[in-house]
């Protein structure tokens, strides 16, 4: 400090320029060889025919001729991605923004509330799956429990077996554990609102729809653009919920891209092809990452 | 201090919190089911999926334990994490100390690298990754998954600590400076134990997503002696689908401590697991 009041400028010597550096250097490494360099090969095996043993043999954009014209299977999973995606934008943005509004405003409990329904989050998604599979299944689940209500109609619906809606019946259990996540990102942001706002519109005698329009919705906009961008990205990317409850069917009515990547890349054994749709399926997230940045930037203007 | 908004609503409806509770119900049910489940007899879940337990008997948890070979599974999932900890607070700490609190050329690219490194979809370092460890002999290992942890689990806990860090003010330090310190005892005696919290919540979320973990270790993990828990669960689940008691009690031994965990450290969870979002 005194340095520099008076003016003079030390030159920054060796070890102080580049500790920096030393610093980043392992985590860079770590990084660098176990993700970024792979997922570059990656990119290059999408060019190439390779059974993930043999030596793989280059045959240009093949790979992706054949996901664009060929493989029926893949457009299969990519409606079902942008069905899971719609699921995902809708019903925990709505139910975990009408929850958070009222949890926010308890005098007693919000802490209480906050933890049991933020819990489902914290669990493994395998185990957790597994647990709603054997809370629909059929034979011993709650399709008894409804038989036994007499609701019969209902009790014979197959939630994981009927392909019109096992995709639904797995979107609902990732929502159970996901929107308490959302809700309590959005308790956060109501928290940080300012109130002198809300005190300015009462005086102009806004009713409580124009006060959430107006004040609630423009104050939590960044937390909204921040869900709504991880929503899109991770929908193309979900995999645990699904590979765990129903593994892609029956049939193909839950498959997904991820799921059919697994597939090809592990039980075909198709690594050049899957890498192709890996290729696809990166593109997606990366489209998704760009514009949170873009609409992230624009929001907290 | 001005008062809040929400401190202003003084009344509340009991609608509210009868609405409230139906909604913390149905999050927790199926937990509540899986730890009563886990204590009645197959026959009586066959019977009817809900009910209360005849006797509080634990000795399906040793039958399921033994089964199950939870031994090796929680001392390979104990290990895992704690080593990925380890390697995280310190790759972490480093990395992240250096784009908080140093000169760093070129920084703005660093922390735009770790930013998109979050959110590289898994699988498209899955495959080359697989193939190179089964080249270097580990694939099957638990060094392969501590490595595989230690790189997906490093960019999202990096940044998370050096938020913190920059909100540090710099007068402390240059405070301990004046009082002759130096840059290291800084560190030690000023930054760190300001610090200290942040570490324990990375700590605690590394720890967690290692437990939870399931599409790595499904692939690169195929002999019961390196399962780790959630792996092992899977496993258990398709070899005795028929045994119901047995399924529910290996699914509570198995979520069992994240879930003593987050009640007794629901706070730090929540934080953790939240505070991406909050500086985007």
């Amino acid at each position: 400090m005194r340095n520099r009041s008076s003016g003079y400028k030390k030159p920054i010597p060796f070890l102080r320029k580049y500790i920096g550096l030393i610093f980043i250097l392992p985590a860079l490494l770590l990084h660098l060889c176990v993700v970024m360099i792979p997922s570059a090969s990656t990119f290059v095996m999408s060019f190439y025919d390779w059974n993930g043993l043999k030596s793989p043999t280059f045959i240009g954009l093949n790979n992706f001729i054949e996901i664009f014209t060929e493989d029926k299977v893949v457009w299969v999973a990519f409606k079902n991605n942008l069905i899971w995606m719609l699921i995902f934008l809708i019903v925990p943005l709505i139910v975990g923004l009408f929850v958070a509004t009222l949890v926010v405003r308890l005098k007693h409990g919000q802490m209480f509330y906050r933890t049991a329904i933020f819990m489902p989050y914290v669990l493994s998604a395998v185990i957790a799956a597994k647990l709603w599979e054997s809370i629909v299944n059929p034979y011993y689940g709650i399709p008894i429990i409804f038989k036994s209500l007499g609701f019969d109609s209902l009790s014979q619906i197959l939630w994981l077996g009927d392909p019109n809606i096992a995709l639904f019946t797995v979107a609902f259990v990732d929502n159970w554990h996901w929107w308490g996540f959302v809700m309590v990102l959005f308790v956060a942001a109501l928290h940080q609102v300012d109130e002198d706002l809300y005190e300015a519109v009462r005086i102009e005698g806004a009713t409580k729809i124009q006060e959430f329009w107006y004040v609630t919705l423009p104050g939590i906009k960044p937390t909204f653009v921040f869900i709504i961008s991880m929503s899109i990205m991770w929908s193309f990317t979900t995999f645990d919920y699904i590979w765990a409850m129903t593994q892609g069917g029956p049939g193909q009515a839950t498959e997904i891209l991820s799921s059919w990547i697994y597939k090809n890349s592990f039980t075909m054994f198709r690594s050049g092809y899957a890498s192709a749709l890996c290729v696809i399926q990166s593109a997606l997230v990366l489209i998704a990452f760009i514009v949170m940045r873009i609409l992230g930037k624009g929001a907290e203007e | 201090m001005k008062k809040s908004y929400i401190e202003k609503q003084k009344r509340t409806n009991p609608m509210v919190h009868i609405f409230l509770i139906l909604i913390t119900a149905f999050q927790i049910f199926p937990l509540i089911m899986l730890f009563i489940n886990s204590l009645r007899t197959d026959k009586e879940i066959k019977n009817f999926p809900i009910g209360i337990p005849t006797s509080l008997d634990f000795s399906n948890y040793i039958e399921t334990w033994q089964k199950g070979g939870y031994t090796s599974a929680f001392i390979s999932s104990f290990s895992i994490g704690f080593t990925c900890v380890l390697v995280i607070l310190v790759f972490g700490g480093l990395a992240s100390y250096a784009l908080a609190k140093l000169y760093v050329p070129f920084k703005s690219f660093f922390l735009g690298y770790f930013t998109l490194g979050m959110s590289i979809p898994g699988f498209l370092f899955i495959t080359p990754n697989y193939t190179v460890f089964t080249k270097l002999g580990i694939v099957n290992t638990r060094l392969s998954m501590i490595i595989i942890y230690s790189a997906i689990f490093l960019s999202f806990n990096l940044l998370l600590l050096r938020t913190y860090l920059i909100g540090i003010p710099k007068e402390l330090e240059e405070a301990g400076k004046i009082d002759g310190c130096s840059e290291v005892s800084v560190v030690w005696y000023v930054t760190m134990p300001i610090a200290r919290p942040i570490f324990s919540t990375v700590a605690l979320l590394v720890f967690v997503q290692c437990w939870n973990e399931f599409l790595w270790a499904n692939t690169y993990l195929s002999t019961d002696d390196v399962r780790t828990v959630s792996t092992r669960f899977y496993k258990f689940v398709s070899q005795y689908s028929m045994d119901l008691a047995s399924v529910f009690t290996a699914g509570a031994i198995a979520i069992g401590p994240i879930i003593i965990l987050y009640i007794a450290l629901q706070k730090k969870f929540i934080e953790g697991m939240t505070s991406g979002a909050v500086k985007g």
